[in-house]
């Protein structure tokens, strides 16, 4: 038998209080209620963009526009769906899986500037509102890429809304983004150097570069978009010396990498979950690591991809090369992934199954993205629908899967009690199936040449666009699911424990949810966060579990548990 | 009682204030690396700026565009120099604080504030004289206004301080009471200065590099 340091200080460690609804609604420095201040929030706004996609789905049921009065209703539509899934969904929600787990994984008492990260919090919710508000002067009808001239001549007044907003979320990232680097820096515990740091925080941590470098981008961006608008200039307009390229040039050089900042932390929830949950240590765990932020940097090199039609000739090729050198990095962690689960004991979990999920739509996505970054298909399939099956491919069959795996694989440590499997499983299999249903046809009916944002098609698409209807009711109604088995585990839910999935992490490390100041003493790291199936790793799980042998259910037996599954 | 990492018996009230130092010097360091940060993100949307301003010369045979007077030199380089001068003078005032001399102290942030007048003033000169009707006199306008914004907001947090400082030293000198309001700046108590005096640098160095964009880069 190894020896083994307790993971924990002395003393035991109270468990943290149940939360009231009441805790979550007011100003509170606390990292975790911020963290799942954060998360409420851009699942509100998952609802509210989720709500609008079947609108546009419901209207795209037959050629004509039928369901909304005109073109421009689905203009708008269309805007403030991918505007609220962008903005206020993708975004803040990996801020809030960071903000919840960042200190924790650390064994730290709280971020490095609580009071900041409160404050970049609730700038949030007003952005949102504000954002929203737009329904009631003119919603902004130029997509949530805004070009001009749509932004400046054509859109009404919730385009200077929309400005505003962004500009106030863009604000709330820088900040969130100061935090995590900081208190990665300088908030690890004695014997965690930067490779031993769980790989959620390495990818939290190429996130907040990106999100450091990139946010000023749009914020000059839009500061001319609203000067416009609003001061009469002409930034944009080539009648008067104004470039009509210079706003996709500065707006895309943040939106490119902004990509990344919606899918690296998605990666980093992957490499915990598959690890943890096909009890076999990260392959290449380095790789991984520093993968994340070979992604970061080339991902600041490759945004004139998205102006292929437009910009010199001369130029596509530099860009061609560098969107298919960052298919490198990613392959790296795909094929880690897969050494990962191979010859795992793989527990098919519904965290388990959405990161599966996300392996495999993932790599469709990549695959379509490293299409796309070949000149010669770009131009033919420019503003199609194929363009449209490969960002959700990436940002729905990625992000999204990541952020379910994460909710099934953290919820236990978030209040104490494990989300329903079963209603996780048709949950899981029933947005799998939709969103293969909704987006794969979307990459046939682009290469046949339908055009994206328009409301009214040709005859011939009628038929694949009402598949791809369908499957997207068929994924709404999934999301039903969730929040079923949220509301159901409230009140049944197992009682977790401080470790139900026998994780090496700390977060792990504390009881379930934890208590305000997170641990007692100083936790102790174990020296490889993926260790697992080592005698030391058992006997470090069963430390933990002896230390909070209460919280445990009667039913586990910790020892031949944590033998079985080291 | 217990014992430290080289064994030497240390009383609990040792151990506290051994713990408390240890979080207040973590706190400095947070302090220093996120406003570090913050400068290094923010420096971007000056980048930006000036990538549009580069931009935007495509769409003109020569810049200044044919028609258009070039601003002259000769001011922003005194604009310049005033704010060279007033960020290094932030930092020996930086230093006096760290030596708990409040008066010396005193004096010296008066003159960064007047040097950063100075500035603020050419600034407020160079905005209202250039020719518009291009867009060289629109981003000319972009870049600086959005540059004195930066310096001004800055300009008031510092001018807090020596309100702070002057406050403090009437306190001490037994002209006003303690209202328990007062800042005290001394050389345990000096991040607020620090702050500044880094803000200050970052307004120099955005200035240095709009000033050779929007002075001295023709073509």
């Amino acid at each position: 038998m190894a020896t083994i340091t307790a993971p924990l200080g002395q003393g035991s460690t109270v468990a943290g209080k149940q939360f009231r609804v009441s805790d979550f609604l007011r100003w509170t420095i606390d990292h975790k209620i911020i963290g799942i201040q954060y998360i409420a929030t851009s699942l509100f706004f998952f609802f509210v963009g989720g709500f609008l996609a079947l609108i546009i789905r419901a209207e795209l049921w037959t050629p004509a526009v039928d369901l909304l009065p005109s073109g421009t209703a689905y203009n708008t539509v269309l805007t403030m769906h991918g505007s609220a899934m962008l903005f206020l969904f993708m975004i803040p929600i990996w801020a809030g899986f960071g903000n919840y787990l960042i200190p924790l994984q650390l064994g730290a008492k709280d971020m490095a500037f609580p009071w900041l990260n409160a404050f970049a919090f609730w700038l949030i919710p007003p952005a949102g509102i504000l954002m929203m508000m737009g329904w009631f002067v003119g919603a902004p009808e130029a997509g949530w890429t805004a070009y001009p001239p749509l932004s400046v001549a054509y859109s009404l007044d919730g385009q200077t809304l929309w400005i505003v907003a962004l500009h106030i979320l863009g604000i709330s990232s820088i900040l969130g983004a100061i935090n995590f680097i900081v208190t990665i820096r300088n908030m690890r515990p004695e014997g965690m150097g930067w490779f031993q740091m769980p790989l959620f925080c390495w990818a939290t941590l190429a996130t907040s570069i990106i999100v450091l470098m990139a946010t000023p981008f749009l914020a000059g961006a839009l500061t001319l978009l609203l000067l416009d608008r609003v001061a009469n200039t002409s930034f944009f307009n080539p009648a008067n010396g104004g470039d009509i390229l210079l706003w996709q040039n500065i707006f895309w050089f943040y939106s490119h990498p902004a990509v990344y900042i919606m899918v690296l932390p998605g990666m980093g929830v992957l490499s915990e979950v598959l690890s943890i949950h096909s009890r076999k240590p990260i392959f290449g765990y380095r790789m991984v690591a520093l993968s994340s932020m070979a992604i970061a940097l080339v991902g600041f090199t490759v945004w004139a991809h998205h102006m292929f039609t437009s910009i010199t000739p001369q130029l596509r090729i530099p860009f061609m090369i560098t969107s298919m050198i960052i298919a490198v990095p990613t392959g790296i962690k795909i094929f880690s992934w897969l050494g990962t689960i191979w010859m795992g004991k793989i527990r098919y979990t519904t965290a388990m199954l959405f990161s599966l999920g996300f392996l495999s739509m993932f790599v469709i996505g990549g695959i379509s993205g490293v299409m796309l970054a070949s000149i010669p298909v770009d131009i033919h399939v420019h503003d199609t629908y194929f363009v449209v099956a490969h960002f959700h491919f990436v940002l729905f069959g990625g992000a999204v899967f990541a952020v379910f795996s994460g909710l099934y694989h953290w919820w236990p440590k978030m209040f104490g009690r494990t989300l329903n499997e079963r209603l996780g499983a048709i949950h899981f299999w029933m947005t799998y199936v939709g969103f293969l249903t909704t987006f794969m046809p979307m990459h046939w009916a682009g290469a046949r040449g339908m055009p994206r944002r328009v409301a009214e098609y040709a005859f011939e698409f009628q038929t694949v666009n009402q598949i791809i209807s369908f499957g997207g009711f068929l994924l709404g109604t999934s999301t039903l699911f969730f929040i079923a088995n949220a509301l159901w585990t409230f009140y049944n839910g197992k009682v977790a424990g401080p470790n139900p999935w026998r994780a090496l992490t700390l977060e792990w490390a504390t009881t379930s949810p934890p208590p305000s100041h997170n641990f007692d003493g100083m936790p102790i790291p174990f020296s490889d966060p993926y260790g697992y199936g080592t005698e030391e790793a058992t006997a470090y799980i069963e430390a933990i579990e002896s230390h909070y042998a209460p919280q445990l259910p009667k039913s586990s037996n910790a020892t031949t548990m944590a033998e079985s599954n080291a | 009682m217990a014992k430290d990492y080289f064994g030497t018996t240390l009383s609990r009230e040792e151990i506290e204030a051994k713990k408390r130092e240890r979080e207040e010097q973590l706190k400095l360091n947070n302090r220093r690396l996120g406003l570090l940060v913050f400068q290094l993100s923010w420096m971007m949307a000056f980048i930006a700026l000036i990538i549009v301003n580069w931009q935007l010369r495509f769409s003109y045979p020569s810049w200044p565009p044919p028609n258009v007077k070039a601003m002259g030199v000769t001011l922003p380089t005194i604009a310049t120099l005033a704010l060279l001068a007033s960020a290094v003078l932030a930092r020996v005032a930086l230093r006096s604080i760290k030596g708990n001399q409040l008066m010396r102290f005193i004096t010296q942030w008066r003159t960064v504030l007047g040097l950063g007048g100075v500035f603020v003033v050419i600034m407020v000169i160079e905005w209202l004289s250039v020719q518009m009707g291009t867009q060289y006199g629109t981003v000319f306008r972009l870049m600086t206004a959005f540059h004195t914004l930066h310096a001004v907001a800055i300009g008031a947090y510092m001018f807090n301080i020596l309100r702070n400082a002057q406050h403090a030293q009437a306190v001490l000198q037994g002209q006003l009471t303690n209202d328990g309001r007062a800042v005290f700046y001394h050389a345990e108590n000096y991040w607020a200065v620090e702050a500044a005096s880094r803000l200050l640098d970052f307004v120099f160095i955005a200035w240095l590099l709009f000033y050779v964009v929007l002075y001295w880069w023709r073509s």
